[in-house]
């Protein structure tokens, strides 16, 4: 029994020793393997490489076989035995396929064989056609080259006759043994044409066994036209096949190298395989001696017609590589100079090359003197260097087109959008959101915009010019197409790179994993926070006036510039729905229909938020001290300043309704209520004043474009409110309530002259228009502003105008009797001021003595 | 930004800037930045005779930090615009500060 438990009892013959042998007793492991090797060269060629016995191993498998099943053995071994003899016209791919097992069977065995024992007899005729190869082959290190060894040394120049002669000279070199493990599995891609040269490979079959039974029935042409569908191959790493196969199309061992390429990248082989060459070329000690037996030309002149196919290969490369291939186009030149000097030193490289002959026939080689061979061969050494770098340096090339570039380039960008956060739309939005002063100030002033966007927008533009230029110069004509697309594209994506790199980072901490701090960062627009507080959303001052009933509190001054406020707001919402009002819908876009309607619903919400904030609609309350919300609204500037942008976002209905509350609550508008002069003052205070200048210069217009459009009856409505609701006398006194007023009388004056009134409306005008004139009348004298010189008093004699014309004649008498002294004053007074001063006042007295059909001038 | 924003708009105005160490210097605004860094031209010290050292600097670079007065030329404004800006900007730092 062993130790480690092994089951010793197998083998009969090793039983008996391992039982006798102790735990400590060291066994030598070497006797066996000498007993092995003995017993191998007595065995023969089937198991000399085993330890142990046959008929110890044999499992016995062999007996399962089913004998009868030979039904297909014609198909697979080949039943045409009657092949014309081998001869220069030898049937390669034939014989190939006829032999195909035995090879493959001879493959496996020879590859695990002892470099020592006889190679197997699969090639046997080839082989042993040449005796030095087979006694060659007893040493791995060598490289095949030993025959050649001897300058006098020609091989049989048949070779030459054929491509397929090959098969005559390739043999199973040591070299190739060794790789033969590995290329095995790369050659089971490989295509027919390695198929075709199978017999001389004789390597790797039976891996690819049966890839090649299925494709062993193509006919010569076949294989042929699929070996011209690869570009010229230059040989590799299989030094012995040079000098026949280097013309060759595609080297089997070669084609095994690369991976199938897709059709894209047709161009890449012939780049790989120059290289590939570069690396393989043999030292030039042996090349010197090749020459006799390549009639073909050398591998220079292949090189010379790819240039081209180089040339466009080496485009992706940066500049400096593109020097070996230019330089590999000199070698044609100055053959004759060459001749009579010898090499110059090869410093320089270009010179050099001129100088030597250009060998097109390696025969030529022969002819030269030794110095100029070395030289050559020196060159040739130096090109191989070279190529084999660019092997090097080329070996990604072609792999991503430029559109594979943007695209890496595009994740990369998304990924940067994606981990700065949100993105902004557009750039105008965000422009407009920073720097909004600036943007619109510039636009209203036509300001100079030295630069616009400068620093972000600038940088993305030339990165996006770059990669037009990049794109445009090498792109292939499928990418052409694309390209434009493409750039939008980038272009799109870079400015959202930019705009979200603009925008303060949402993620303002990076836990960098596996760490267990979090590094939190700042940039100028937002700094590191040092403390990192959540406010609750509950304490947000909004709630308080989303009450649908106000209260005192509404009163206060607070509350109500936080209305005033949310008023604006609303207001710059509903400004920015108008600029980005989508264009008006076509009926077959139902898109821009749906979208329309979109932002329809959306302003119709704005406008009832709005609405709602003015407050307009609020009850109300009869007698108390709490002025109504919208009038507290008005009463200051922001408020009065807000009406002429509200009245262009609201429609008629709620443009009366504004009306209708300004005219209710006249008495206690503050521009009515505090106008009255303080007793012992001349006029009201500066503040007031400047709020009735604002009142006049804001919200009046706002009314006065309305009511000149308004409907008889509404004017009448209103003028019915004034003498009910207010103290008709106390805002007679005072400028605006005289403009309201004024502003009703005009307009029922329009009406009557269009004849758009009909006749009971103006009755009922009629009945209004005296209960005004008979409140009025004695107070039309007090309407004035107290003493002549005070100022300005145009806007009662605009109302007196307005009176006077709709007046009857009786009523225009009384009228004249009422002012008879202010107009004789102000003409009076008017003869003591300046010329432009007087006139103007004379105007304003005219004005209403003109309504009423007479004249200043009348008066001398 | 809106203070960069507003001050864009009055370059090549003439400004009088008062420094936080009572210079008051009058001159052409020629750049401002983010950090309200300003250029000015044309420098005039309006004490000169407080500050002979500066009575020949022609243009400086001044440190937004080290401003404690701008005077603008009240035309140069447009205040209902800059009451909006103002709102937006107030709507912003709402947003952000959530």
């Amino acid at each position: 029994m062993s130790f480690f438990g092994f089951d010793t009892t197998l083998p009969r013959d090793r039983a008996a020793p391992s039982e006798r042998r102790g735990i400590f007793e060291t066994p030598d492991p070497f006797a066996e393997v000498a007993r092995a090797r003995a017993a191998g060269f007595q065995g023969g060629d089937d198991d000399d490489d085993e330890v142990i016995d046959f008929e110890d191993t044999y499992d016995g498998l062999g007996d399962q076989l089913d004998d009868d099943q030979d039904a297909f053995n014609d198909d697979t071994f080949g039943d045409d035995l009657g092949a014309p003899p081998v001869g220069k016209d030898f049937d390669f791919f034939g014989k190939t396929a006829q032999v195909a097992d035995a090879i493959g069977e001879e493959q496996i065995r020879y590859s695990l064989q002892k470099p020592r024992a006889p190679p197997a007899a699969a090639v046997t005729a080839d082989i042993a056609a040449d005796p030095a190869v087979t006694a060659a082959a007893g040493k791995p290190k060598r490289t095949g080259y030993e025959k050649y060894s001897d300058p006098g040394y020609i091989p049989d120049l048949q070779a030459k006759s054929s491509v397929w002669g090959v098969q005559k000279k390739q043999d199973p070199t040591p070299f190739m043994m060794a790789q033969a493990q590995a290329q095995a599995q790369a050659q089971a891609q490989a295509q027919a044409q390695a198929q075709a040269q199978a017999q001389a490979q004789a390597q790797a079959q039976a891996q690819a066994q049966a890839q090649a039974q299925a494709k062993k029935m193509l006919s010569l042409e076949e294989v042929e036209a699929q070996l011209r569908r690869y570009p010229s191959a230059l040989p590799g790493q299989v030094p012995v096949s040079l000098p026949q196969s280097m013309p060759e199309p595609a080297h089997p061992l070669q084609r095994a190298q690369m991976p199938p390429l897709p059709e894209g990248f047709a161009q890449l082989p012939p780049e790989l395989l120059h290289a590939q060459f570069a690396k393989g070329v043999p030292p030039p000690a042996q090349l010197l001696h090749q020459p006799p037996m390549v009639p073909e030309p050398y591998p220079l002149a292949p090189h010379a017609p790819n240039m081209p196919m180089h040339l466009l290969q080496n485009a992706n490369m940066p500049p400096q590589h593109m020097g070996p291939p230019q330089r590999q186009m000199m070698p044609p030149g100055g053959p004759r100079a060459q001749q009579q000097q010898p090499p110059p030193p090869p410093q320089n490289m270009r010179g050099n090359n001129a100088q030597l002959p250009v060998i097109t026939n390696p025969q030529q080689l022969m002819h030269l003197s030794e110095e100029q061979r070395v030289a050559y061969l020196m060159e040739d050494a130096k090109r191989a260097k070279r190529n084999h770098k660019i092997f090097l340096l080329s070996k990604g090339n072609g792999l991503m087109t430029p559109q594979d570039k943007n695209f890496i380039t595009r994740i990369q960008l998304q990924q940067l959008v994606a981990a700065a956060g949100n993105v902004v739309d557009s750039d105008s939005e965000a422009v407009l959101a920073e720097d909004f002063y600036y943007q619109v100030y510039s636009q209203i002033r036509g300001a100079p915009r030295q630069h616009p966007h400068q620093p972000l927008g600038h940088f993305a533009q030339t990165y996006l010019l770059q990669t037009g230029n990049r794109l445009g110069g090498h792109g292939n004509r499928r990418q052409f197409q694309n390209a434009d697309n493409h750039m939008q594209r980038m272009q799109q994506q870079v400015q959202r790179a930019v705009e979200a790199a603009k925008a303060k980072p949402k993620n303002k901490q990076l836990i960098i994993e596996g760490s267990l701090g979090k590094i939190s960062f700042g940039n100028a627009k937002a700094p590191k926070p040092m403390l990192n507080l959540k406010r609750p959303e509950s304490s947000e001052g909004g709630k308080s006036f989303k009450k649908p009933q106000t209260d005192l509190s509404l009163s206060d001054r607070k509350s109500i510039l936080t209305n005033i406020e949310s008023v604006y707001s609303t207001l710059m919402e509903m400004e920015d729905m108008e600029r980005t009002m989508p264009p008006p819908p076509d009926e077959n876009d139902p898109e821009a229909i749906q979208k329309h309607m979109e932002w329809r619903q959306n302003v119709r919400s704005l406008n009832q938020k709005l609405w709602r904030e003015l407050k307009v609609m609020e009850p109300i309350v009869p007698n108390t001290n709490t002025p109504h919300p919208f009038i507290a609204f008005l009463s200051y500037p922001k408020g009065k300043k807000a009406i002429p942008r509200i009245f262009r976002h609201i429609d008629q209905e709620q443009r009366v309704t504004i009306l209708t509350m300004i005219v209710v609550h006249l008495d206690t508008l503050d521009v009515v209520r505090r106008a009255q002069p303080v007793p012992g003052e001349t006029q009201p205070s500066l503040a007031v004043r400047e709020a009735i200048d604002l009142f006049s210069q804001t919200v009046m217009p706002s009314l006065l474009g309305y009511v000149n459009e308004a409907p008889f009856n509404i004017i009448i409505g209103l003028l019915g409110l004034v003498i009910a609701q207010t103290h008709v006398q106390l805002v007679a006194k005072t400028r605006i309530g005289l403009g309201i007023l004024t502003m009703l009388l005009s307009r029922a004056e329009i009406v009557k002259e269009a004849d758009q009134a009909s006749e009971r409306d103006w009755q009922q005008w009629v009945e209004k228009f005296n209960v005004l004139f008979d409140t009025l009348e004695p107070t039309f004298a007090d309407l004035f502003p107290s003493s002549i010189n005070a100022g300005d008093d145009m806007y009662v004699w605009q109302f007196l105008a307005a009176v006077g014309i709709g007046a009857s004649p009786d009523q225009q008498q009384r009228l004249v009797i009422a002012v008879k002294d202010r107009v004789m004053e102000t003409v009076t007074y008017s003869k003591t001021l300046p010329a432009d001063m007087a006139s103007q006042r004379l105007g304003n007295v005219n004005l209403f003595m003109r309504a009423i059909g007479l004249d200043v001038e009348l008066l001398g | 930004m809106l203070f960069f924003s507003f001050f864009k708009t009055l370059t090549n105005q003439t400004v009088t800037i008062e420094l936080k160490n009572d210079i008051r210097i009058r001159g052409t605004l020629k750049s401002v930045d983010q950090y309200l860094n300003i250029k000015l031209d044309n420098v005039d010290v309006l004490d000169l005779d407080k500050y002979p050292h500066l009575s020949s600097v022609k243009n400086m670079f001044i440190r937004g930090s080290v401003v404690r007065y701008v005077m603008l030329p009240r035309s140069e404004v447009d205040i209902g615009l800059l009451e909006d800006a103002t709102r937006r900007e107030a709507a912003n730092q709402a947003g952000k500060a959530k």
